[in-house]
């Protein structure tokens, strides 16, 4: 009790004493007896201080350089991070190249056919593993129509088998459904370019004496009244089969188009033959095309050849052209036969 | 008893060597730790408020004379008033424990620091934020829980050896 008691005085006299020296601090302005005392006491501890400073230094270059290891580390891994996500930026950089490049492919496609196109990119695959379909993010809203080509920047894609207003499914070249005219690009020779669900595609030759080199670069054709415009790439001749005994003859052909990375498309709007103009000065001539109304047929049967009662008949005037023909009749399929279907009528 | 006197000024010198020439090196958030206090405070838990009053007022009086820029006596207020309090409290503190003193050195670090700032704020011409204020008492605190072990084994061994004549029995 005693103590506390001494103790507690002790502490009143120590804060007085504090709150004098304070005062006289403070009115003394750095003039007073008390900044005497302080540099006094500073000029006595000051040598002693330098010297364990001077001892001390290395600890305390020590204690920096460990500092300056976790301000590297840091440092390190702010790096790192910043590292990742420039590759992030450059892989995005690349895709965009990538994108980019398709597209001027597109576009150079697009300028190549010349016709009346709508952009589209794919936005779906075919959820089954026997389909080969794609759908496309733009539909009848857009001018889309069933049986309308889709190429890409590599060549034929496919054609448009269903259409909503926003979207288009386009059954794949490379579907077993799939079936369309082409013809080699150098030699022309004929044939039906078909998907067999995967690469290779099939190309049966009508024309089994035909010559078919491998590398050779298949495009379509406007033969057989055709969907797609005659020109489009689809692929190259990868194997040429035996010609056998059969009807046509059997070419493996690679096709031009990635069907796994399938992205900007192009749907071709125009018509897959236009009509051609009036050759000129026969505006004032009768043109039937076929196909036009069946009361006119009489006058047009003259141009198109035999009817059914000149079959009996041997070929008559008329038909000696045909006549010479003879072989073309029996295939039935001759491509010069087929191609001008659509332009015989329009023969003067 | 002149040469407890002794020893416990040359260790609160050593103590400001320290804080002046080894910590400003050694920062923890920037913030040096305050061993004088450590000193007071062990030196009250050791042997008492009497003991911890007149070390507080020496280790004051030494850090407004040699390191601080405020006017005297502002320290000796802090210092002095904590060592007091700390022995006055020490019956009711279990000493022998291991974390009470850790508490009790982070809780005079943080309310030294703070009451100092306060003070200097007020009567010096320093001002001072409130963040910074909490940041310092913060870290001082910190710091000085770090060392408390450290600071309560050198001071508990002196007074062994030294013993203050009369010190008041811990129970």
């Amino acid at each position: 009790m005693f103590q506390r008691r001494r103790a507690r005085i002790l502490l009143v006299v120590v804060l007085l004493s504090a709150l004098v020296l304070v005062t006289l601090d403070f009115r003394g302005e750095r003039e007073g007896p008390l900044e005497g005392l302080r540099e006094v006491a500073t000029s006595v501890f000051r040598p002693v201080q330098d010297g364990v400073t001077i001892l001390l230094s290395p600890v305390g270059d020590v204690a920096d350089r460990v500092r300056e290891l976790f301000a590297i580390r840091a440092e390190n891994r702010e790096l790192r991070e910043r590292v990742e996500e420039l590759e992030q930026r450059r892989s995005s950089m690349r895709d965009l190249a990538r994108e980019n490049d398709a597209l001027r492919d597109l576009l150079e496609m697009r300028e190549r056919t010349e016709l009346e196109t709508v952009a589209g990119r794919t936005v779906a695959l075919a959820p089954s593993n026997f389909e080969w379909t794609i759908t496309i993010d733009v539909g009848s809203d857009d001018g889309v129509d069933r049986d309308m080509p889709v190429i890409d920047g590599d060549g034929l894609v496919g054609r448009v088998i269903q259409v909503t207003p926003g979207a288009a499914r386009v059954l794949l070249a490379i579907d077993p459904n799939f079936s369309a005219a082409a013809r080699t690009a150098t030699t022309g020779e004929i044939g039906s370019i078909d998907g067999r669900g995967g690469d290779p595609m099939l190309l049966s030759m009508l024309d089994t004496d035909a010559t078919v080199e491998v590398g050779e670069e298949i495009v379509t054709s406007s033969f057989d009244g055709g969907v797609f415009p005659a020109g489009i790439p689809v692929g190259t001749v990868r194997e040429v089969g035996e010609g056998d005994a059969g009807l046509s003859r059997e070419v493996d052909v690679s096709p031009f188009v990635d069907f796994t990375r399938l992205d900007h498309v192009l749907v071709l709007r125009s018509t897959a033959v236009d009509e051609l103009p009036p050759f000129e000065g026969t505006e004032g001539l009768d043109v039937r095309r076929p196909g036009a109304d069946p009361d006119d047929g009489a006058e047009t049967d003259e141009d198109d050849g035999p009817d059914e009662d000149d079959e009996g008949d041997g070929p008559d005037e008329d038909d000696e052209g045909d006549g010479e023909d003879a072989d073309d009749e029996g295939d039935g399929e001759d491509p010069d036969d087929g191609e001008p279907d659509g332009n015989a009528g329009e023969e003067p | 008893m002149i040469a407890r006197t002794l020893v416990v000024a040359l260790l609160l010198v050593t103590a400001l060597v320290l804080q002046t020439a080894l910590f400003p090196a050694v920062t923890l958030f920037g913030f040096r730790p305050d061993l004088l206090l450590l000193i007071v405070i062990a030196v009250a838990l050791h042997d008492g408020s009497m003991a911890g009053a007149r070390v507080g007022a020496a280790a004051g009086l030494l850090v407004d004379l040699l390191v601080s820029q405020a006017p005297v006596g502002l320290s000796i207020v802090v210092y002095a008033s904590l060592g007091h309090v700390i022995g006055l409290a020490r019956p009711y503190l279990a000493t022998d424990s291991v974390t009470a003193p850790l508490l009790l050195a982070f809780a005079t670090g943080a309310l030294g620091t703070a009451g100092y700032g306060l003070l200097t704020s007020l009567l010096a011409d320093e001002p001072t934020t409130t963040g910074l204020l909490v940041r310092a008492a913060l870290s001082v605190g910190l710091y000085n829980t770090l060392l408390a072990p450290l600071a309560y084994a050198v001071v508990g061994r002196l007074a062994g050896r030294f013993p203050l004549t009369g010190a008041p029995s811990r129970e």
